[in-house]
């Protein structure tokens, strides 16, 4: 026991550093006029709330009404890519299990982190539902129920509602953001296969409510889904302005509502746990970060303390808009209206916050895409290539990447006020109580875009 | 060059070697039999403790790229001992915790035959107890006084870069003839900045200089103007040892403050490994000097062992990557993950090393080793390995930047490097 004391205080007072955090895409994001940046995107922003609150409601009804397309034809079916694509997770499992550890070599943590939950999940809010084919699950489930001739033998418990879906959802910000190596592939192999063979388990006990209301992944991606900028209308393929599907679409049930509310609690914490400023409320130097495994509590508290905050004032905004709206309309049915407006500033957070990963280790992608077996292949014709981040370290490129994360986060505010004012028209029946009632969201949206343009200015120490 | 860790083989290597050459190692093979064993004989694993994420990921990449360049370079010579290295490479997360973790899995689950690599000093005291209680021989790349400084144990070594202590202390000499006795130093206010701290004020006091103010900056600053003023008017040279990522903002300040007419300004080129030193805003460090650990910029003087050792980890002749101009490498610390595996391979050839049985007489081999001359094994130049404090010394360079490159402009002597022994870990039993 003294010598688990001696020994952390080694590590508390006597470690002689040798190389620290070094500058990088930090310090030249450092001497951007980043708050000039800032105050531009907060005026853009807020400017928005203003020209709707003069300008007639049908204009941005108008802005949301997609333009039809083609009518669908026969599209791959679901259920074989489905299949296949629990073939391939599977696989990667298996490659976690028994491929190369480092974790940029190994497909399992690139295919999970990178293409999936960077690339899948961006693709699913911005281009179109691919989560439809692109599951692991409805395809086996249905090919069990061929083969077995049994349905679903149990009812979903309706008292759970979304609960476990959204539990789910925790689980997987604190992995990301809490345990000191999600990247290994080993461990991650354990946790994807274990979830991926859970709800397998689920959805044949349960039927297909079990994915909409307990699986974490398929509810993160529906609601993104509506996002898109391709969806259905009228049989027809149909291309609007992100988040016209939602504009013109069902209001969601209050556990979805949640649901989007935590995904950007939980995007917006994975952020702001790495400042200077969240490192100095732990007491940690940020020049001396002393590893996720010494922060794992505080990190798990924040989470839940950030998306109870977001929460919190999101349900006092809505029910001060609902209050100064004047009558009509439950508070409930107001957080089931305007919850999905969320949805743009979370997809916005998730781009700008993801952005650099991708540019840095999409390159490990196409390195393992070009040798997947270690052969020293070379089928991408990459050449003598090797993975640079050269481009963190030139201010011109810095600059243009802080830029893209800003109008990420400003385009997503921006879409979000809008989406809220077709909302409120159509919540309330006149346009004033429909204005009233969306402007302490709006302000708040207004207060969060400068949150978020500081946070990408902000120093990191992580 | 990481790869999967592999079943142990049912072919015998010890059987092999005693057949082809008892003792002494297959390095005195004739290249085919070193060929056909090499074909055979299961492969020496090397865990590489990298740091791939956290805050040490950038430092990770380069030292991934030296390491599988001299990994390339020994096993085309025929490997060691007639066996090939394979790279066992585990992600540490810079997490202290985590690295003891990587460093069981090396002993446990990989049959790894030593732990290599680790940069970051905190990584380093959090993994180290756990080797020596593995009884795995730890080969650390950290430039951390913790080797020499007597708090890890036997199976810990750094002998393929030198520690922080000898390379501030080797800088006094210069600093005190060339640009000035009084001096006023700038550091962060935290261990790394305390080291200089200590280790440089007394050195420059031993040349007959004097610190006129000790000028401690709070680690999470990110505007420094207003500690300008404290800097004593009659300051000659100001040494600075900032980092992070203020450290920009910190030149780009110092700059505007002073203008032409400052003191002489010397640094750690920690402060800018891997940044561009002709980036817009670090103009004003042209005429400054900077300790290197090896120089960024090709010199004029550039040795054959060096031009190989470039080309070999795809470096060009400003420091960056060949791939990418303005991917600029960790140039002043990685050679040390070259040199260390190269001493690993003599070591283990000195050893007669067939496996992990063998691991306590690898260490002994390696304790008895003295004179490292510089060589294609060691490019960054000549080394005087201290086996007792199991830390090694050599030269330091100081270099100036004249038309945004650095210029060397003095070598230190290994002499210059050198301080009392604080430990003889030698004493220790396995």
């Amino acid at each position: 026991m003294i010598r688990v004391v001696l020994f952390g205080l080694a590590i508390c007072w006597m470690t002689p550093g040798a190389v620290q955090a070094h500058a990088s895409e930090q310090g030249f994001v450092l001497l951007l006029p980043t708050d000039v940046y800032i105050t531009a995107g907060v005026a853009a922003v807020a400017l928005t709330v203003l020209v709707l609150a003069l300008v007639p409601g049908e204009l941005a009804q108008r802005m949301f009404t997609p333009l039809a397309l083609w009518r669908r034809g026969r599209v791959a079916p679901a259920h074989v890519t489905s299949c296949l694509s629990a073939l391939v997770v599977i696989a990667l499992v298996l490659a976690g299990i028994y491929g190369r550890r480092d974790p940029l070599s190994n497909p399992l943590p690139l295919s999970v982190w990178i293409v999936w939950w960077i690339g899948m999940v961006t693709v699913q809010g911005l281009v179109w539902n691919h989560w439809r084919w692109s599951n692991p699950w409805t395809g086996p489930a249905a090919l069990m129920v061929r083969l077995t001739g049994e349905r679903a033998p149990l009812r979903y418990p309706a008292a759970l509602g979304h609960a476990p879906g959204i539990v789910g959802f925790l689980a997987f910000c604190g992995f990301l953001l809490a345990d000191p190596a999600p990247l290994d592939p080993a461990r991650l192999a354990g946790i994807v296969g274990g979830y991926w063979l859970l709800m397998l388990g689920g959805l044949a006990l349960f039927g297909p409510r079990w994915l909409l209301r307990a699986e974490a992944v398929t509810m993160l991606m529906r609601l993104y889904g509506r996002m898109a900028v391709l969806g259905r209308r009228r049989g027809r393929l149909a291309l609007g302005l992100p988040g016209w599907q939602i504009a013109g679409g069902p209001r969601l049930p209050l556990g979805a509502g949640l649901f989007a509310l935590l995904l950007l609690g939980g995007g917006s914490f994975d952020g702001l746990n790495e400042t200077f400023w969240w490192l100095a409320r732990l007491g940690i130097n940020p020049l001396e970060f002393p590893g996720r495994s010494a922060v794992v509590t505080p990190t798990l508290i924040g989470l839940l303390g950030a998306n109870a905050a977001l929460i919190s004032v999101f349900v006092l905004c809505t029910w001060v808009g609902v209050r100064l709206a004047g009558g009509g309309v439950s508070l409930i049915t107001a957080l089931r209206a305007y919850a999905p407006a969320i949805l743009p500033i979370a997809l916005g957070y998730h781009i700008a916050h993801y952005l650099v990963s991708l540019l840095v280790d999409g390159q490990y992608v196409l390195a393992w895409l070009s040798d997947p077996l270690g052969r020293g292949w070379d089928i991408l014709r990459l050449g003598a290539y090797s993975v640079s981040t050269g481009f963190l370290n030139t201010p011109a490129t810095v600059k243009v990447i802080w830029l893209t994360q800003a109008g990420a986060v400003v385009i997503g505010h921006v879409i979000a006020i809008l989406l809220a004012h077709v909302l409120a028209l159509r919540l309330y029946r006149h346009r004033r109580q429909a204005v009233l009632s969306q402007l302490p969201l709006a302000v708040f949206m207004v207060a969060f875009t400068c949150f978020g343009l500081w946070l990408l200015a902000s120093p990191r120490g992580m | 060059m990481t790869s999967t860790p592999k079943p142990k083989q049912s072919l015998s290597r010890r059987g092999a070697l005693k057949t082809l050459a008892a003792g002494a190692g297959a390095a005195s093979l004739p290249l085919w039999a070193r060929y056909t064993h090499a074909q055979t004989a299961e492969p020496i694993r090397v865990g590489f403790q990298i740091h791939r994420t956290g805050i040490g990921a950038a430092y990770g990449r380069w030292y991934g790229r030296t390491t599988d360049a001299a990994v390339k370079v020994i096993n085309d010579g025929g490997g060691i001992n007639g066996r090939m290295v394979e790279i066992v490479a585990e992600d540490d997360g810079t997490d202290p915790k985590r690295g003891a973790e990587v460093v069981e899995k090396f002993a446990t689950q990989h049959n790894c035959d030593v732990g290599f690599g680790t940069l970051f000093s905190h990584v380093v005291i959090g993994s180290a107890p756990r080797a020596g209680e593995l009884k795995l021989p730890y080969f650390v790349v950290s430039e951390g006084h913790h080797v020499a400084s007597g708090m890890l144990n036997r199976y810990t070594l750094q002998p393929g870069i030198t520690d922080v202590k000898s390379q501030v202390q080797a800088m006094a000499p210069y600093v005190a003839e060339n640009l000035g006795k009084k001096v006023t130093m700038v550091f962060p206010d935290f261990a790394f900045g305390h080291d200089h701290r200590d280790f440089f004020t007394a050195a420059i006091e031993a040349q007959g200089g004097e610190v006129l103010e000790h000028i401690a900056i709070p680690p999470s600053e990110t505007s420094f103007t207003k500690y300008f003023p404290k800097i004593p008017r009659e300051t000659e040279v100001l040494y600075h040892v900032m980092v992070g990522p203020a450290v920009l903002t910190f030149v780009k300040e110092l700059g505007e403050f002073f203008g032409p007419n400052g003191p002489a300004l010397f640094g750690f080129i920690d402060s800018l490994e891997a940044v561009d030193i002709s980036s817009p805003g670090l103009e004003f460090l042209e005429g400054t000097y900077f300790w290197e650990g090896m120089p960024r910029y090709a010199q004029a003087d550039q040795s054959e062992h060096e031009t190989f050792y470039r080309a070999a980890v795809g470096v060009d002749a400003n420091g960056a990557s060949v791939s990418d101009a303005s991917d600029v490498s960790t140039y002043a610390h990685m050679f040390g993950c070259w040199e260390t595996l190269h001493v690993i391979k003599a070591g283990m050839e000195a050893a007669g090393y067939t496996g992990p049985d063998d691991r306590a007489a690898l260490i002994e081999a390696v304790e008895a080793m003295t004179d490292l001359p510089e060589s294609q094994a060691h490019p960054q130049g000549a080394k005087l390995f201290n086996g007792k404090t199991h830390q090694v010394f050599g030269h330091q360079y100081i270099s100036k930047v004249e038309g945004g490159k650095m210029v060397r402009v003095h070598t230190t002597s290994i002499e210059d490097t050198l301080y009392p022994d604080e430990v003889d870990y030698t004493t220790q039993s396995f």
